[in-house]
């Protein structure tokens, strides 16, 4: 999955597992929301925020009625669960997603890759 | 019927809407508001019927939005809006509640509302979609305790800093940087990766993410745990000294 554009963003996904969820871009996922709903689709994006945007998505809701939507973002303080696939080796997508932060931190991207904002120590 | 009761008139929003849709029927829990305009604004997302009324409703109570194109569970293709509020649709005369007290509702349920926004112009839901997407993202969640405080002061350049030379206009890939940069710079790379890589560990070890390769690279003299649990590792009492 193409890396955020913001410093701030990738710096969050860095340091949080939501880079586990950034990773599953293009896998079929079921999201378990927060008011007991689920929606089952293809995951197009996830942000830093965890705000997750899937596609073709089946969706049953907290009562039991089912629907497709062809598309749906949920937010990220909605999302309970999110499933990781069976097919999906979860040490190797993370380390994939921070090798992607890394060269675009390094060796710039589209824009600013090289400004970080100083960190507050011994927090 | 009654006019529903949280329909204001307000002006349009006059700045940052990425997209408005005129000709668009809102309804509420089923129930049709009317045909207006629906404004996605970065600050809040607005409908005004043709007559000038309408509501608005805040990003951070959208739960979640989306494209519905099955008939089958709605007859027309729709935006749909999962609200976390509740919107009284008529005048009532109940008495008013004590806050918090839901009417009829566990309390553990939360309040929901389902706005559905139509448009004539069916085309047009992917670019409505996507807007309310890039609006939602504008609001994060203030009570997330992920998105902490860690990134204050002013943002700079890394590389800049370390060389004194201001912003260096030039961007390369991975392989060309590398052989661009002078001995003091490769130096200077491997020293910024330390540091990061330390500071990374040092803060963030909750984390968890942590390879063998990382491990041997980042060590770093500091107190963190850095054995590999094994699975059974403590079942055999027994160990041969």
């Amino acid at each position: 999955m193409e890396v955020s554009h913001s410093v701030k963003e990738r710096t969050i996904a860095e340091n949080s597992l939501v880079i586990l969820l950034q990773g599953l871009h293009g896998h079929v996922t079921t999201v378990d929301l927060r008011d007991e709903s689920t929606a089952t689709g293809r995951v197009t994006n996830v942000d830093a925020f965890m705000n997750v945007r899937l596609a073709g998505v089946t969706f049953t809701d907290r009562q039991g009625t089912v629907s497709r939507l062809d598309e749906l973002f949920v937010t990220g303080r909605n999302v309970r669960y999110v499933h990781i696939p069976d097919e999906v080796d979860i040490r190797a997508t993370i380390e994939r997603q921070l090798q992607a932060i890394h060269r675009v931190r390094y060796f710039g991207g589209r824009d600013k890759g090289r400004k970080e904002f100083p960190r507050t120590k011994h927090k | 019927g009654g006019a529903m009761s949280f329909l204001k008139r307000f002006p349009p929003p006059a700045e940052g809407v990425r997209h408005q849709q005129p000709d668009t029927e809102a309804v509420l829990a089923g129930r049709t508001l009317g045909t207006g305009t629906l404004y996605i604004a970065e600050s809040r997302l607005s409908w005004l019927e043709n007559s000038g009324v309408g509501f608005s409703l805040d990003y951070p109570t959208i739960s979640l939005h989306a494209v519905s194109r099955d008939l089958n569970a709605y007859p027309w293709e729709h935006l749909y809006v999962m609200v976390n509020a509740k919107f009284k649709e008529e005048e009532t005369k109940e008495a008013p509640m004590a806050e918090g007290e839901e009417e009829d509702s566990d309390d553990d349920v939360e309040p929901i509302a389902e706005f559905r926004f139509v448009p004539s112009d069916k085309s047009a839901l992917e670019a409505m979609f996507s807007a309310m997407c890039e609006c939602q993202a504008l609001h994060p969640d203030p009570d997330d305790e992920d998105s902490d405080d860690d990134y204050e002061g002013e943002e700079y350049d890394v590389e800049a800093h370390e060389l004194e030379q201001g912003d260096i206009p030039t961007f390369y890939t991975y392989e060309e940087g590398l052989s661009h940069l002078t001995a003091e710079g490769q130096a200077t790379l491997e020293r910024l990766e330390g540091m990061l890589a330390q500071s990374v560990s040092s803060q963030y070890n909750m984390a968890g993410v942590r390879t063998e390769d990382s491990i041997r690279e980042f060590e770093d003299g500091m107190e963190v745990d850095v054995a590999p649990v094994v699975a059974g590792q403590f079942e055999d009492a027994e160990v041969d000294h």
